[in-house]
């Protein structure tokens, strides 16, 4: 009896839940399979199932380069902000006072739209833009510098910047968790900070630093604004090609198998990602 | 007590305003943003009392999505090469000419247009038309120098923009390989040249503008020295005392576009009001004003004579023959071909 009741209260309260998942998730991503499978005919679509847009994405090289493109850009993007916000979470966590506050001006990025971050960023990197502007006054170079905009660093700088809070929290978290103590038995037993950072520290956060990898790499394999606005044609990402089809060739079937070979591969790359890392982390310890 | 009459009258006013707003916008319109220009249609204004109700798309395709996935409204702005494809997904009702007060004065070159008249029936009163050309800095290429094979000059690295539409480059590839005529329907030998000269010019590419306003921006700055653009981008960069101009010799190539409003099937709006708007939006008034404060040509031949005759001579609108004759029009092409044309523009782009 007791047992019952606390079924079904688990599925009292979990029914929101599950019911705004199963809408909002399961049921596009169950369009988006069909649509995958039908074929567009000029204007019509012929609803007959076929793999014929699976084997024309998966041959086409253009699918395969751009989807590699975004997959490394992305990678790159999740290192470069890893690396820049650990030093950050770990200031936070262990030796400033005023923690809220450091919180706070953290989130200030996202006081301002997503959109006006990457105008911003093409402001400062454009052929007379800030950065160009400052040199050029500095005496440092004779000509604007073009390689500043339009390729994949741009992305790369853009999308990390966007994206650094993200990273920081979850680090910041897993840091302070630490107990105290065991940073004070590595002293007590002769490790020198180095040590003690590299074998209770850093294996102790693995799970926050899995957490951050995976919150930037997942969403920035996808990302269409960034690429689009500072990418130029070699900093193209797969999302660009996805949205061409939804949009100029009117191509919906074929735009929603890329999109669902976007996903398989992120989830790919992603789970190949977790599995490393914990057992890296493991063996650290 | 005097207060209270003047404000009771100050309200009933208000309310009338507002009554009269409402009705007038409730005709919605999908266009282009800035058409929302209330010199367009100043005699609607004066009939209903307000301005109509717009809705924006950045680009036709995304606007011929957006109504196939079932967006509702009572006109919408393409260009007459998409009416074709409109026509075919059944979004349009076809168009009373009689009930069109400037019918009857549009240019008959215009009229003729692929697109404007289907199957008899007409589906698009064409509004403004212009030109699609090479717009160079004229202190840096003389007009000499200037022609479409410039583009690919190794010269020109990263100094030159084309349009991050398909149609668009290749309408520019056509015309560079001596095609222009058979743009849309090109053989596949024809439209191998087109694309050979696409990847030629690729090196040379800065970036391919989705907005007009990026382009004018790195001409006017120096990023750019050529670029494939509308007229538009032409008078902002000559508004702005940019030395530049557009390349208008129809032997060395330029293209010519016609756009207008149809009359869509999920319309709800009484019919008239629709044709108060088309007709406001087809007086010689508009076109005056269009002209003059645009710089596009209108439709209507009766606006040229009343407009500032200097402007037009500039940009060459008092002969709109010799451009529908000798420039390459955008038609509706083949969509088979069309088809093709994206996807290897796709590739272009990307470096294959």
């Amino acid at each position: 009896m007791n047992l019952r009741s606390e079924t079904a209260k688990g599925t009292a309260l979990s029914a929101p839940a599950t019911l705004y998942v199963g809408l909002l998730v399961a049921a596009p991503l169950i369009i988006l399979i069909a649509y995958s499978l039908w074929t567009q005919t000029y204007v019509d679509l012929d609803r007959t199932p076929t793999l014929a847009n699976y084997r024309e994405a998966l041959t086409d090289p253009l699918v395969r380069h751009l989807m590699i493109r975004s997959i490394l850009i992305s990678a790159a993007v999740t290192v470069v902000t890893v690396a820049l916000a650990y030093p950050i979470a770990y200031f936070i966590a262990l030796k400033a006072k005023k923690k809220t506050l450091w919180l706070l001006l953290i989130t200030i990025p996202f006081w301002s739209s997503y959109l006006l971050r990457v105008f911003a960023w093409k402001l400062i990197l454009g052929f007379n833009g800030v950065m160009n502007s400052a040199l050029l006054a500095l005496g440092l170079i004779d000509e604007p510098l073009t390689f500043l905009l339009y390729n994949e660093f741009a992305v790369v700088l853009t999308l990390a910047h966007a994206w650094a809070p993200f990273a920081i929290l979850p680090i910041f978290v897993s840091i302070q968790k630490i107990d105290p103590s065991l940073l004070e038995a590595a002293t007590d037993l002769g490790s020198n900070k180095l040590e003690s950072f590299l074998r209770v520290t850093l294996p102790l956060t693995t799970q926050g630093i899995i957490a951050a990898c995976l919150i930037i790499f997942i969403p920035t394999v996808g990302d269409y604004v960034t690429p689009s606005l500072v990418g130029g044609s070699d900093g193209k990402m797969i999302a660009n090609l996805i949205q061409v089809q939804f949009g100029a060739a009117n191509n919906w079937p074929l735009g929603a198998t890329l999109s669902l070979l976007a996903m398989l591969s992120v989830g790919f790359v992603a789970i190949v990602f977790v599995i490393g890392a914990s057992t890296l982390g493991r063996r650290i310890r | 007590m005097h207060f209270k009459t003047i404000g009771g009258v100050a309200l009933a006013a208000s309310l009338v305003a507002t009554t009269a707003l409402a009705d007038a916008g409730k005709l919605t319109v999908f266009d282009w943003s800035g058409y929302e220009d209330p010199g367009f249609f100043g005699s609607y204004v004066e009939k209903h009392g307000g301005p109509p109700s717009y809705t924006f798309f950045g680009s036709v395709d995304e606007a011929f999505t957006k109504l196939q996935s079932g967006f509702a409204a009572d006109l919408a702005h393409p260009c007459s090469d998409a009416v074709r494809k409109w026509h075919a997904a059944g979004l349009l009702q076809p168009l009373d000419t009689s009930k069109l007060k400037n019918w009857d004065a549009l240019l008959p070159e215009i009229k003729n247009v692929d697109g404007v008249t289907i199957d008899g029936e007409v589906w698009m009163m064409p509004f403004e038309w212009g030109n699609t050309g090479l717009i160079y800095r004229t202190d840096k290429i003389s007009d000499d120098e200037i022609s479409l094979q410039l583009l690919a000059d190794p010269a020109y690295q990263g100094k030159v923009a084309l349009p991050d539409g398909a149609m668009s480059s290749y309408a520019l590839a056509a015309l560079a390989t001596g095609n222009g005529a058979n743009y849309t329907n090109m053989t596949d030998e024809q439209f191998k040249a087109a694309s050979d000269f696409l990847r030629s010019v690729h090196p040379n590419v800065r970036f391919y503008w989705a907005d007009a306003g990026q382009m004018d921006q790195a001409m006017a700055s120096g990023e750019l020295d050529m670029g494939w653009a509308w007229n538009q981008s032409e008078l902002n960069l000559i508004w702005n005392g940019t030395e530049a101009k557009m390349m208008r010799d129809v032997d060395k190539g330029v293209a010519t576009w016609v756009c207008g409003y149809v009359h869509l099937k999920s319309s709800t709006t009484p019919t008239d009001q629709v044709y108060d708007l088309l007709n406001a939006l087809s007086e010689p008034a508009s076109g005056k004003y269009i002209i003059e404060s645009w710089g596009y040509p209108h439709a209507n031949e009766q606006a040229y004579p009343i407009s500032d005759q200097a402007i037009i001579k500039q940009y060459g609108f008092d002969d709109p023959n010799a451009f529908f004759e000798g420039s390459l029009f955008f038609d509706a092409v083949n969509p088979e071909l069309e088809a093709k044309m994206l996807k290897e523009f796709e590739r272009i782009k990307a470096g294959f």
